[in-house]
């Protein structure tokens, strides 16, 4: 069971370099989190997601890096089943 | 249910909305009752600036009291203080300082988290 961070932009802004330094984090970027950047935390080996819905809504869908695997709700759901939360939206 | 440790995220600035007291009410909430739940409590961000002494704790004054007599001290994480300019000598004394690496340490240790 990994760290699943789900982040929203304004509060999960703060958790991006807590998880950079969690081993296996998973971060899902929810919402407005769509927008962070978070290439450093690709450095650091965390698999990143992103909400297909959230991104498709704000144009992102073309604009997100390639890492970044998009998922919608229902595999959202199997994240957070599978995981333990770490809440930051 | 059984006892659980809480950890309780601060991010937004004090004042303008009620995330600041909410949050502690919500902490306190969480420690009373018959399964006496144990608590982290930890600001990162522009949360710090609730931290900075002179602010106003009025609306919190009664929240802050209880979690003083639980022995809850309220952290702060130095890297957000620092991005900030601001040091211990800027914070009202029931504060403790906490690095990055040991917030993630509370976050491993809890067994949920709650952000406000």
């Amino acid at each position: 069971m990994a760290n699943l961070y789900l982040l929203d932009k304004a509060i999960g802004q703060n958790a991006l370099p807590i998880a950079a330094e969690d081993k296996g984090a998973k971060v899902v970027l929810i919402q407005d989190g769509v927008y962070l950047n978070t290439e450093f935390l690709r450095k650091a080996g965390a698999e990143v997601y992103a909400v297909n819905q959230d991104a498709q809504k704000r144009g992102l869908t073309g604009g997100l890096p390639s890492y970044v695997k998009l998922i919608d709700y229902g595999q959202l759901v199997d994240l957070i089943v599978a995981n333990k939360v770490i809440n930051f939206c | 249910m059984a006892q659980k440790h809480v950890l309780f995220t601060f991010s937004h600035d004090p004042y303008g909305s009620i995330w600041y007291t909410e949050g502690l009410r919500a902490v306190v909430g969480v420690t009373s009752g018959i399964d006496e739940h144990s608590v982290d409590v930890v600001y990162l961000g522009d949360g710090v600036n609730f931290l900075r002494k002179g602010v106003d704790r009025t609306d919190s004054t009664r929240y802050l009291g209880t979690l003083a007599k639980l022995g809850t001290r309220l952290k702060a994480e130095k890297e957000s203080l620092e991005a900030r300019g601001l040091s211990a000598a800027d914070l009202s004394d029931d504060v403790e300082i906490i690095l990055r690496s040991q917030v993630l340490g509370l976050i491993q240790k809890a067994d949920l988290t709650i952000d406000f």
